[in-house]
Order: structure tokens, then C-alpha cells, then sequence
């Protein structure tokens, strides 16, 4: 469960204030997987890196008591000079599991083969959206956050990455930002809508797409 | 509580591996170099005085009296000035929500304290082989100095990280600042020897009092008339408090950036 108490974010960038939350209340319950949706610029990837805890709040607090992991695919966690195994045991010590079993399953999961032994910043971004997924697969998170993206890769890898992240769903519960209907619809049962700075909670997909559709054509 | 305490020594153990790769690369030897450097800075000093005749001023020993003075003030600096840049370095791991920036401060500061116990247990304990010193005759009071530049260099170390992160330039104001500290820290003098006028300024120099206490620990009769040890433990608590203070103050300003 991740609680929001009085959550407010603004953004200042050359005297532009631009305020995306203020004051917001909400209680995500654990056991539902939660939709996120909203126009452009209304605040979804900010609100998922409140929740991962990548950003602070500029007030209020934000209280996690399960694991929640980073955006799926997000890489920008790693280390560059250091080579991709160094990356994934460091993040698997920071999180207290099983060095050499994390090892064993992201060598597997993301094929990287030899390059495993090569510094990040010598990997293309598919190459650290690999790792840094099968990574994230490896860490039994109980909250997954997803920005848009569900699996990486080629079209064998998306498959795989798919296959991954369902078998995931059968203990851990998910936050995912997407526009597309048919994946919301095939992985959530409630959602939330993001309209200028205000969250509406839909107990259900359908209602949650009717509501935006209404507001936003 | 028991559990929080394990979270919190795995991440600094995590951190620290981390940080020995960042720092010395991934060769054996660039750990071994960042060991050699100070050895030798000091040695360096040590012949170039040697050959100009000039005597130690205490003890038998030209080496064993500059390495006091140098080891500690490069040890000092080294904390002072690595931990400034933390937060920039280390602004990734925030991906990991269990990791604190307080956490990357922490853990640099022990790597660093950690290798200066190497370099001055190597060093020492080459002149002590070469006859060039004794072993240390107050080892308690040695390890008392020793802890307290991990706290003064962390102190102050933690204030320019947060100075920095509010005012870009900060990093080239202290390093003007703190240049003199080389003259006025008595690393190659006997600052009780001094006149009172101008020990009287002299001694508002914390990094000074490292020295002495330093020397006290390690020769049997140093007696320093100058040092003070309540006013350098309360100056480095002191620093230490407002920088975590300054810290806690400026975090969600450095989030938002």
C-alpha cells in the first residue's frame, strides 16, 4: 500500500513555475492494479517517480510500506563505468536479495552474453533497457511501476518480456501510465485520472475510460 | 529497530564496494596508487629538507615529524573536498528509494577514513622499520585523533557538499579558502614554540589541533602547550550538526533541481 498525505510537486525552470500536485490525498491499495491516466503534461510520470521515491515531494509525505520498484525499463539507475554485472550486484545487495541467483536470472533473462562483463556506457539503450528489465524481474518487487512501456526489446524479446511480467502478476500488483485501451484494459482493474492537478479514482477500467473520454474526447 | 540497522549497514557495505570501484578504477593497482601518492608527497618533502640540512624540529626524526603534519592535513583535505561533490556523483542511485543521500556522504566518508588507516599504518610502519621512528607511545590517544578528523573532515566535508549544491562557485572559494591551511596548520613547526601574538590567532585553526593531537599520540613527550581539545571536539560536532542540518534543510530544493 502507498499512501499520498497532502502531496504537492512544482516545477521551476528559469522562473516559470509550473505546478503539477497540490495537496493531494490518495490511498493506493494494495491487491488492485491500478491504471493511470490523464492528457499530456498532467503530471503521470511524476507521480510514478513520486511513488518509486526517484523525486521528492515539494510537501507532504508519501508513505510505502511494500517494495516498490523503479519505472519498468528505466536505466537511468545504473552506472556507466561500471560493467553491467557490477550494476546488478550492487542493486541486488541495496535490496538484500541473493547476489549469485539475481546474477544467474539476469544473465539468462536479458541475453546480454560477454557484454555482461563490459561498462554500461558502452551498451546501446536497447542493450541497458534489457538489463535494467530483467533486472527488475529478477527483484521480487510487490509494486511494479510501468510508464507506457511493458517490455523491451525486439519483437522475440517483447514476447519474452511479456511473458515475464504476467508471471510477475501472480504476487505483485502494478501502477501503469499508458494510453492505449487495450493494455489497460488487459492489465488493470481500477485507474485514476490526472486532470489539472486533481486525481478522480474510477473503481473500475471501463468507467475510468468513459470518464476520460468525456473529459478529453 | 534490529532490521532497520542490518537495511542501513548492507546499503553503506553496498555503497562502499560501489565506491572503491568508482574511485580506483578497476585495477589493483589503482588502489595501490591511491595509497603510494601521500606516501610519496610526504617523502618528496622529507628529501627535499633532508638536503637542505635542516634539522627536525622534535624528535630524531625529519620524516616521522612532517608525515604527522602531512598525512593528517592531506587526510582531512581529502575528506573535506571528496565529499563535496557526493551528491552530484552519486544523483542516480536516488532510483533506489532505500539509499539516502545522507547514506552516499556516509559511505564515502568511511572508504576514505578506512584507506588513510592503510596509508598511515603502511607509512609509519615503514619508518619504524627503517629505524626512522618508534612505535606510537600513546596509541589511545592516536586513535582519538584519528577519529577525530573522520569527524572534523566529514563535518566540513558535508557543508561544502551543501554549500555547493546551493551555490555552484563554492567548490573554487574553498579551495582559495582552505590553500593557507598547509602554513598555518604547523605541519613543519612546533606551533608551542611560536610567539603567543601569533598563536593566539593560530589556534582558532582546527586542522591545527588535529596535528598536535595527532603528535601528542605519537611521540612520548610532545607536550603542546596549544592544544585544545574541547574546542576542536566541540568544532567538529558543531560542523557536523549544522551540515546535517544544512543538509536535511536543502534536500527537497537538490530533489527538484
Amino acid at each position: 500500500m502507498i499512501e499520498l498525505h497532502q502531496v504537492s510537486k512544482t516545477y521551476r525552470m528559469k522562473g516559470i513555475r509550473k505546478v503539477i500536485f497540490e495537496g493531494l490525498d490518495f490511498k493506493f491499495e494494495h491487491g488492485r492494479n491500478i491504471a493511470v491516466m490523464g492528457p499530456n503534461g498532467a503530471g503521470k510520470s511524476t507521480l510514478l517517480r513520486l511513488l518509486s521515491g526517484a523525486e521528492m515531494p515539494d510537501e507532504g509525505r508519501i508513505v510505502r510500506n511494500v517494495r516498490v520498484s523503479w519505472p519498468l525499463g528505466f536505466s537511468g539507475g545504473f552506472n556507466g563505468s561500471m560493467t553491467g554485472l557490477e550494476n546488478v550486484r550492487f542493486v541486488s545487495r541495496i535490496y538484500g536479495e541473493d547476489t549469485e541467483r539475481i546474477i544467474d536470472y539476469v544473465e539468462e533473462f536479458s541475453e546480454l552474453g560477454k557484454s555482461m562483463n563490459l561498462p554500461i556506457r558502452t551498451y546501446s539503450s536497447g542493450m541497458k533497457a534489457r538489463l535494467a528489465f530483467g533486472l527488475s524481474m529478477a527483484i521480487d518487487f510487490d509494486c511494479y511501476l510501468i510508464d507506457e512501456i511493458t517490455a523491451v526489446g525486439d519483437a522475440n524479446f517483447k514476447k519474452k518480456s511479456k511473458a515475464a511480467l504476467k508471471h510477475k502478476l501472480d504476487h505483485a500488483r502494478i501502477i501503469m501510465v499508458s494510453h492505449s485501451k487495450e493494455t489497460l484494459r488487459s492489465y488493470c482493474d481500477c485507474g485514476i485520472l490526472l486532470a489539472d492537478g486533481k486525481l478522480h479514482y474510477f473503481d473500475d477500467v471501463e468507467r475510468l475510460l468513459e470518464g476520460y473520454k468525456a473529459l478529453f474526447g | 529497530m534490529k532490521k532497520i540497522l542490518i537495511t542501513q549497514l548492507r546499503i553503506l557495505g553496498a555503497l562502499m564496494l560501489r565506491e572503491t570501484r568508482a574511485t580506483f578504477g578497476t585495477s589493483q593497482l589503482g588502489y595501490l596508487w591511491a595509497i603510494i601518492t601521500p606516501a610519496l608527497g610526504v617523502a618528496v618533502f622529507v628529501a627535499v629538507f633532508g638536503a637542505a640540512g635542516r634539522r627536525p624540529p622534535f624528535g630524531a626524526s625529519l620524516a616521522l615529524f612532517f608525515a604527522t603534519g602531512m598525512l593528517t592535513l592531506e587526510f582531512y583535505k581529502k575528506l573535506s573536498a571528496a565529499l563535496m561533490t557526493t551528491f552530484n556523483a552519486n544523483k542516480a542511485l536516488l532510483t533506489y528509494p532505500s539509499i539516502k543521500e545522507t547514506d552516499t556522504l556516509f559511505a564515502r566518508s568511511m572508504l576514505i577514513s578506512a584507506t588513510y588507516l592503510v596509508i598511515m599504518i603502511l607509512f609509519f610502519g615503514m619508518l619504524i622499520l627503517l629505524g626512522q621512528a618508534a612505535l606510537p607511545r600513546h596509541p589511545d590517544q592516536l586513535a582519538l585523533a584519528f577519529a577525530m578528523v573522520c569527524l572534523l573532515g566529514t563535518g566540513m566535508g558535508i557543508l561544502n557538499a551543501v554549500m555547493l549544491s546551493v551555490w555552484e562557485s563554492w567548490q573554487y572559494v574553498e579551495s582559495i579558502l582552505t590553500r593557507p591551511l598547509i602554513i598555518i596548520s604547523g605541519v613543519f613547526y612546533i606551533p608551542s614554540k611560536l610567539p603567543t601574538a601569533a598563536v593566539d590567532i593560530l589556534k582558532w585553526n582546527p586542522v591545527l589541533h588535529l596535528i598536535e593531537w595527532i603528535r601528542t599520540g605519537y611521540y612520548s613527550n610532545y607536550a603542546s602547550t596549544v592544544l585544545d581539545k574541547n574546542y576542536l571536539i566541540w568544532f567538529a560536532l558543531l560542523s557536523l550538526l549544522f551540515g546535517l542540518t544544512g543538509e536535511r534543510l536543502t534536500r527537497r530544493r537538490r530533489a527538484g533541481q
